[in-house]
């Protein structure tokens, strides 16, 4: 990785890396030569659009270097530090009529240089990445590959080639194995005979898939994470079980629905759109298999084994099993239990022998990806209790530890994902993402995605240099933004406990019409359409409404086990929406139960990286299958005490319950009473 | 602050405005002695429930409408509605008052989302209208049996899934097979819903919540008596 120096100071000479600038966003970096300017753009955090990752097709990586010696930036650049172009890009460049540029994943870096990324070249991508964290993972994987030496065959001893190789395998590696793979048999003759008898085998478990000539080396796996918007790959060495190579994209059902019953719909309302959807989520997973696989100097051919972990009706689909039934009650699964497919069969291409392990399922809507994120956790091994709260559309809630676990799934809705909300949007580069007001002037100061100043040093106006202005003025509000703007507008007073706008918050800030409150987030000044960015009361209400949800089923599982809230010990936020929530906001506004701030914490991409634990121990797939059995489900709707805890969790935070954590932040009265409580006297 | 009332020294007009605080407030004790205040008084039980109850629930679906009242808050109201309903509703039957009307209401078969639905029952009620709350999960056969024994003017529908919301057509299409869709007013609802839709199954309205359906009930009832 390389370092960022601050913007405006000039970085050591002593470093020998190329010094490359980004304009406009003026970010810079050192980086290895040798990189392509694309690479190193995403080291440095400047987004490049591509689509064809760097096959010289999609020509949308365009940048321009600028020559010359810039005294402000303290480089020299020049055209000649990027690597020379191939004819083949020339001829593009020209095609395109733009010889003054390269394209970003061609030309690599040779040099110092300032680079000018046009505005057609900027990446408008989704923020959250999932990009896995590092874990222990003990490296114990299904596939293994095994060097033997084999009898030569010779007349009069029939065992067959295939016997002659078990009997070496036995011999050799102690390996009982009764199943060779057909396309592996069809290899077995030549592959024996080509080096002297000497062959490397490749198994998936105890059946051979593969069969080459002499000592090769080289296995891998690929974890893949099937979320409804965000497809994540892991490439991983399953020798030494470092990721290799990982990659993301949307997936691309998103075009059939936004949300999971949307897509259900589809399949049930369109003759062929289960197959449709099918066949884009395996078209996707090979893309990510092919571009993970370059990236690391492999082919997707290199990949024995694929472990996938989604939600169930992602796997429904990934499976091409019709999903209706998950769309209503009682959300019959097709299969709760793990599963173990050829790659092949389902039109993947990878080794073709390669096999497809699906981890298991709790139940009807807690899929594989929540199973991922217990493997991921291991609340199964915690002595005290914990709470895993994973936020997206559905919320999956898990409580436990070591002796019982609960899980259940709260319909949160959109309202995190920017919908619902009059300015909200996804994580994308624009999107409010922190906030904080005053609480006596009630002006606020935010941060947008893709600009690291806070709002407040914003300098805006005509007489600003360009490279001085912010790269993105404010475009919308994203979830951890929702999230922090009702939080902070419940401290300084804007709204209420019950969640209503107060009556006596006036000033620039507030904008009444009649009776109905709305804050205004963003001045016209500060917003990228030059109209006010606004939060109204209805949402307000769908954040109630939503955080409501996810509390209640919490509380439930609560009840269920008989617990009290300060037997928490912990709260774990999953999922990429996950890692950027403030645990304080997300605590005052009562997303989460009152425990130990510290004891709030992200674990990233928890599902992703249970799906590659999966995959390089299967050891833990036994485990995976265990815990999915164990979990106990509770159908929050269905249960008598559901609406009553709900309907308490739509205050902020809390009508009932207790927040001593929050002591020292919350204001001191939960709220004035609309009207004072009267004493009259009875009538008898 | 406390404020010290004895309704016993208020006239019965200066009770019913109480009683439309009470009710904003969710006060049920309270509004059960002014019910029995009034009722001690001579008035009718008619003249309670409509310019009392009634009106103050009125209130209360505006102000939640409008944004500036909540779930839990209305739900407190409609408690303690309930309550005054509780002593009012034998003495309706007894005294024969007019009925202002009788709703079944129910999610659809395979959904299970409960609460919004209980609060349109809460809000029809607090309109004064009996309501028939069948609950969750309904299959058609559920939903014909209970038109068949509360005979209602109105049947309320709800589904929270764009994957159950399709049955409604199904509810709609057996009345139509039974001959009785023109004898019922059909409401539905739930967040995936609209108009469009409600047109499409052909259903009397879409109420975008438990406000509006109030108003679309009543709007219709007032239709169906000719008025």
């Amino acid at each position: 990785m390389s370092e960022t120096a601050d913007a405006g100071s000039i970085p050591p000479a002593a470093n020998e890396q190329p010094l490359l600038i980004f304009m406009p966003s003026g970010r810079r970096g050192h980086v290895p030569a040798g990189k392509t300017v694309l690479e190193a753009a995403r080291e440095l955090g400047v987004e490049i659009e591509s689509i064809c990752g760097g096959r010289l097709t999609c020509n949308k990586c365009l940048v321009r270097v600028e020559e010359g010696s810039f005294q402000k930036h303290g480089i020299s650049s020049r055209a000649g530090h990027l690597s020379d172009p191939s004819a083949e890009e020339l001829a593009l460049l020209e095609k395109l009529d733009s010889l003054d540029c390269r394209l970003s994943c061609a030309a690599t870096v040779q040099g110092d240089a300032l680079i000018y990324v046009p505005e057609s070249s900027r990446g408008q991508k989704q923020i959250i990445r999932k990009t896995a964290t590092e874990r222990t993972i003990e490296v114990d994987p299904a596939v293994r590959q095994v060097y033997v030496e084999v009898d030569e065959a010779e007349l009069g001893e029939h065992r067959g080639d295939w016997g002659r190789l078990q009997d070496a395998l036995r011999e050799q590696w102690e390996i009982e194995t009764e199943r060779i793979d057909l396309p592996a048999l069809r290899e077995l003759q030549p592959a024996l005979r080509a080096e002297g008898w000497a062959v490397t085998v490749t198994l998936w478990q105890d059946e051979v898939i593969d069969v080459q000539p002499g000592y090769r080396e080289g296995i891998y796996g690929l974890a893949v994470d099937i979320g409804s918007t965000t497809v994540a790959a892991y490439l991983c060495d399953l020798r030494t079980g470092a990721i290799v190579a990982a990659d993301s994209t949307m997936n691309p059902q998103v075009t059939y629905g936004e949300d999971l019953m949307s897509r259900i719909s589809y399949a049930d309302s369109e003759r062929t759109g289960l197959e449709k959807m099918h066949e884009a989520i395996i078209d996707t997973a090979n893309r990510l298999a092919a571009q993970t696989a370059r990236a690391a100097g492999l082919q997707a051919r290199d990949i024995h084994e694929l472990v996938v972990v989604g939600n169930t009706t992602m796997i429904h689909i990934f499976l091409g099993i019709h999903p209706g039934e998950l769309g209503g009650a009682p959300f019959a699964l097709a299969n709760r239990d793990g599963m173990d497919i050829k790659a092949r069969e389902l039109g993947l291409r990878l080794h073709r022998g390669a096999n497809v392990h699906v981890l298991p399922a709790q139940a009807g809507h807690v899929g594989a990806d929540n199973v991922g994120v217990l493997l991921a956790e291991e609340p199964y091994r915690w002595s005290e209790v914990g709470l895993i709260v994973d936020v997206g559309t559905n919320a999956e809630i898990v409580l436990g530890n070591k002796d019982w676990l609960y899980s259940a799934s709260s319909p949160t809705g959109p309202a995190f994902e920017g919908a619902q909300i009059t300015h909200g949007m996804r994580a994308a580069p624009g999107a409010i993402e922190r906030v904080r007001i005053d609480p006596e002037t009630k002006e606020a100061r935010f941060r947008v995605i893709g600009e690291e100043r806070w709002s407040d040093e914003w300098q805006l106006g005509a007489e600003v240099p360009p490279e001085e202005q912010p790269r993105h003025l404010a475009a919308g509000i994203c979830g951890s933004g929702i999230i922090e703007v009702v939080a902070e507008m419940f401290l300084a007073g804007i709204i209420l406990a019950d969640g209503r706008f107060n009556p006596a918050f006036q000033g620039d800030r507030a904008q009444w019409d009649g009776r109905t409150g709305a804050y205004v987030l963003a001045t016209a000044a500060e917003s990228s359409s030059g109209r006010p960015l606004v939060v109204t009361q209805d949402d307000v209400r769908n954040v109630q409404l939503a955080k409501a949800a996810l509390y209640a089923g919490a509380r439930l599982l609560m009840q269920r086990a008989g617990i009290e809230i300060d037997a928490v010990s912990r709260v774990i936020l999953a999922g990429a929406f996950g890692s950027y929530i403030s645990p304080q906001h997300a605590m005052i506004l009562g997303l989460i139960p009152d425990c130990e701030l510290d004891a709030v914490y992200p674990v990233g991409n928890a599902a992703g990286d249970g799906a590659r634990i999966a995959l390089l121990n299967r050891q833990k797939r036994a485990e995976a299958q265990t815990v999915a059995h164990q979990v106990r489900y509770i159908e929050t709707a269905v249960d008598a005490g559901f609406q009553e805890a709900f309907v308490a969790a739509i205050h902020i935070p809390h009508a009932e319950d207790a927040f001593p954590h929050l002591a020292d932040i919350l204001p001191d009265n939960k709220q004035a009473p609309r009207r004072a409580r009267k004493r009259r006297y009875s009538r008898d | 602050m406390t404020e010290e009332i004895n309704i016993q020294e208020m006239s019965n007009e200066e009770i019913l405005e109480l009683m439309q605080e009470d009710l904003y407030d969710g006060y049920a004790d309270e509004i059960v002695e002014e019910v029995e205040e009034l009722l001690e008084r001579g008035m009718t039980p008619y003249d309670i429930l409509t310019d009392g109850l009634v009106a103050g629930m009125d209130i209360v679906g505006v102000d939640f409408r409008d944004g500036i009242l909540f779930v839990p808050e209305v739900l407190m109201a409609a408690k303690a509605m309930k309550a005054g309903m509780g002593i009012l509703r034998p003495l309706l039957v007894e005294t024969g008052a007019p009925k202002i009307g009788t709703m079944v209401i129910g999610t659809v078969k395979g959904d299970i989302h409960d609460i919004g639905k209980n609060l349109v029952a809460m809000m029809m009620e607090g309109a004064g209208f009996e309501v028939i709350n069948i609950g969750i999960n309904n299959s058609v056969e559920e939903y014909l049996e209970a038109i068949e024994q509360y005979k209602p003017e109105i049947l309320g529908m709800s589904a929270l899934l764009t994957t159950t919301m399709p049955y409604m057509r199904v509810v709609i299409d057996a009345l139509k097979e039974k001959g009785i869709r023109k004898d019922l007013i059909v409401l539905v609802g739930g967040a995936p819903l609209n108009d469009a839709f409600a047109e499409d199954i052909e259903a009397d309205a879409y109420c975008r919540d438990a406000a509006v359906a109030v108003d679309t009930a009543k709007k219709f009832m007032k239709i169906r008596q000719g008025q």
